[in-house]
């Protein structure tokens, strides 16, 4: 196991992003923000196949209710690939399916960019916190929704507030539960104490959803260390699933 | 069903970038008109020198019967060496696809700055050399030291690519293409690292280049990775990475310069700093395989500082090579046993 240092915690509460620029202190690449430390290796508590509301069922609407009822169906044909790309081509389960996966992931933060690295075929996902604009669109991949779409950050408190949209409807928000290409993923990560991450997950698609609907999840610190190379197609092309049992 | 999304918009995303990769066309070449490449060499200036015109990419000039002309050098005449089957083979074939390149945005007077460390390589850096589809050169402007197996290889890939039926490699189908390639794509990457470890991320291809500086810590993988494994020590200021032990063989650049799997890469890196807030990564890389090069050789490349370029592009490569609706192989085919 290799230990790869983080950087120190910040004893005296949130401070906002930007307070070193703003203070006339040049940044660099290993001068941190000011914000809570999120960096770290961390891994789902409790592993679940479901993004669960925090209260009550999912609120369908009838056409979200039918979608579901139609994945439900494929499902016990077996027929994956019609709603599932994640499970049939390995896919990227997209913003906020990847917060399920079972296997770990790390969090790095740079330039007020925040960076999921997943150990699960190497997929990472990012939020913008940043100032920087993002760099130039030059073969239009930002033209169609994305698994993982624009996600945008800010420091509010002691809470990460990423808000995705952008996001293809061809993922999922879990193992069934369809999604519109119109839903905003609004997220909170926080700190519970320093070795428990939890993400307060908001979505509010008014096509599949009859009102916005939170769920929780919780992560727990992981000792640091280098994951190994994942590759998903060849666990399909060894009949293997998609996510290891 | 749910398979009503418009599947043809998605053409030209990360596959295409991929396939346009294999067809030799060059991920820049299906790109839109844009600014000029950079100069010579692609190289910052107070960096390295620029390179020999052959050595970013081109067609080779004929060898003349009989060797290459005997020119002077302070009044020694280089002797006529006749060339090599192997280096016919070669010289005998089509020139690859030029290769280029657009500059990152620009930087701005607020701009993060990276540390003055010179061991602290963490930041994002932008490969700023035109993208060489087949490296044909090293670093001094000589033709790669091909045997007449590597000669073969390169040749068979390059008429079946001519031929308009190239053949598959680890990039067309969403696999690791491996250390060398990975990083001469014109693509933005991070570098974390600590005193164990250094991370490379990458915005293409899910990639990753993970180099252990304690092997007691990083032991080999259990079964072999094809990004290798990687190893590193600091010598002075330069980090220099061994990589080996790869699960397969490997394609260095896009038209198919072979690495074997029992081949090796040592790469030397080191940030160059002219004290203007622009440093750049000097990456030297060995090849060392005797299956198909004579003798070991080097190419290198330089990576521009740019955190305006830490935001990365969605790369979902997975997502169409599983289309069962296209070709699995991306319209490849095959590549014969040797």
């Amino acid at each position: 196991m290799v230990m790869i240092k983080s950087r120190p915690r910040h004893g005296g509460g949130p401070v906002l992003v930007g307070a070193l620029l703003a203070a006339g202190i040049a940044a660099s690449a290993t001068a941190q923000p000011a914000t809570p430390n999120l960096q770290g290796v961390w891994k789902i508590a409790a592993p679940t196949n479901s993004l669960k509301p925090v209260s009550g069922p999912v609120p369908f609407t009838a056409e979200g209710r039918k979608q579901y009822d139609e994945n439900k169906r494929l499902q016990a044909k077996g027929d994956y690939d019609d709603y599932d790309i994640t499970l049939s081509r390995c896919s990227n389960p997209g913003t906020p399916r990847l917060m399920l996966i079972p296997s770990r992931f790390k969090i790095w933060e740079r330039f007020g960019v925040v960076t999921f690295d997943f150990e699960w075929n190497q997929v990472i996902r990012q939020v913008n916190a940043s100032k920087l604009e993002p760099k130039e669109d030059r073969i239009g991949r930002r033209l169609v929704p994305s698994a993982t779409g624009t996600a945008v950050g800010r420091w509010e408190g002691d809470a990460l507030v990423a808000e995705s949209t952008n996001l293809s409807e061809r993922t999922l928000l879990d193992d069934l539960v369809p999604h519109t290409v119109d839903m905003k993923v609004t997220e909170h990560f926080r700190l519970v104490d320093p070795d428990t991450l939890e993400d307060r997950i908001t979505i509010d698609d008014p096509t599949y959803f009859t009102r916005p609907w939170d769920a929780v999840l919780t992560f727990k610190r992981q000792p640091a260390t280098l994951f190994h190379e994942d590759v998903c197609l060849d666990r399909i092309k060894a009949k293997q699933p998609a996510f290891p049992q | 069903m749910r398979t009503e999304f418009p599947r043809s918009t998605l053409k030209g995303l990360a596959v295409a970038v991929a396939a346009a990769l294999t067809l030799g066309a060059g991920a820049a070449g299906a790109q839109p008109a844009g600014p000029p490449p950079l100069g010579a060499g692609g190289l910052p200036s107070g960096g390295l020198p620029p390179l020999p015109g052959g050595a970013s990419g081109g067609a080779l000039p004929q060898l003349p019967a009989g060797g290459p002309a005997g020119a002077p050098l302070g009044g020694f005449a280089m002797p006529q060496v006749p060339p090599t089957p192997a280096e016919q083979l070669i010289a005998g074939l089509a020139p690859p696809s030029p290769g280029v390149v657009f500059p990152g945005p620009a930087l701005g007077p607020d701009a993060p700055t990276s540390s003055a460390d010179p061991r602290d390589l963490q930041g994002t850096w932008y490969h700023n050399q035109k993208l060489e589809t087949r490296i044909q050169r090293d670093m001094y402007g000589e033709l790669a030291p091909y045997n007449m197996e590597g000669a073969k290889v390169l040749a068979r890939r390059v008429k079946s690519k001519d031929a308009g039926k190239p053949f598959v490699n680890a990039s067309a189908i969403c696999r690791p293409p491996g250390p060398l390639w990975q990083r001469d794509l014109n693509m933005p990457f991070q570098i974390f690292q600590s005193n164990d470890a250094v991370e490379f991320v990458f915005e293409e291809y899910h990639g990753r280049w993970r180099v252990a500086l304690d092997m007691a810590k990083a032991p080999p993988p259990a079964q072999k990775d094809y990004m290798g494994y990687s190893v590193g020590h600091w010598d002075g200021a330069t980090l220099v990475v061994e990589t080996s032990d790869f699960k397969q063989a490997l394609w260095l650049d896009v038209d198919g310069t072979p690495l074997s799997a029992n081949g090796k890469l040592i790469q030397r890196i080191r940030k160059v700093d002219n004290g203007d807030s622009k440093p750049f990564l000097e990456v030297i890389t060995t090849i060392d395989d005797p299956t198909y090069y004579t003798r070991p050789w080097s190419v290198v490349r330089t990576f521009v500082w740019n955190p305006r370029m830490t935001y990365f592009d969605e790369y979902n490569c997975e997502e169409q090579v599983g289309d069962p609706s296209t070709d699995p192989d991306a319209g490849l085919v095959p590549e014969p046993k040797d």
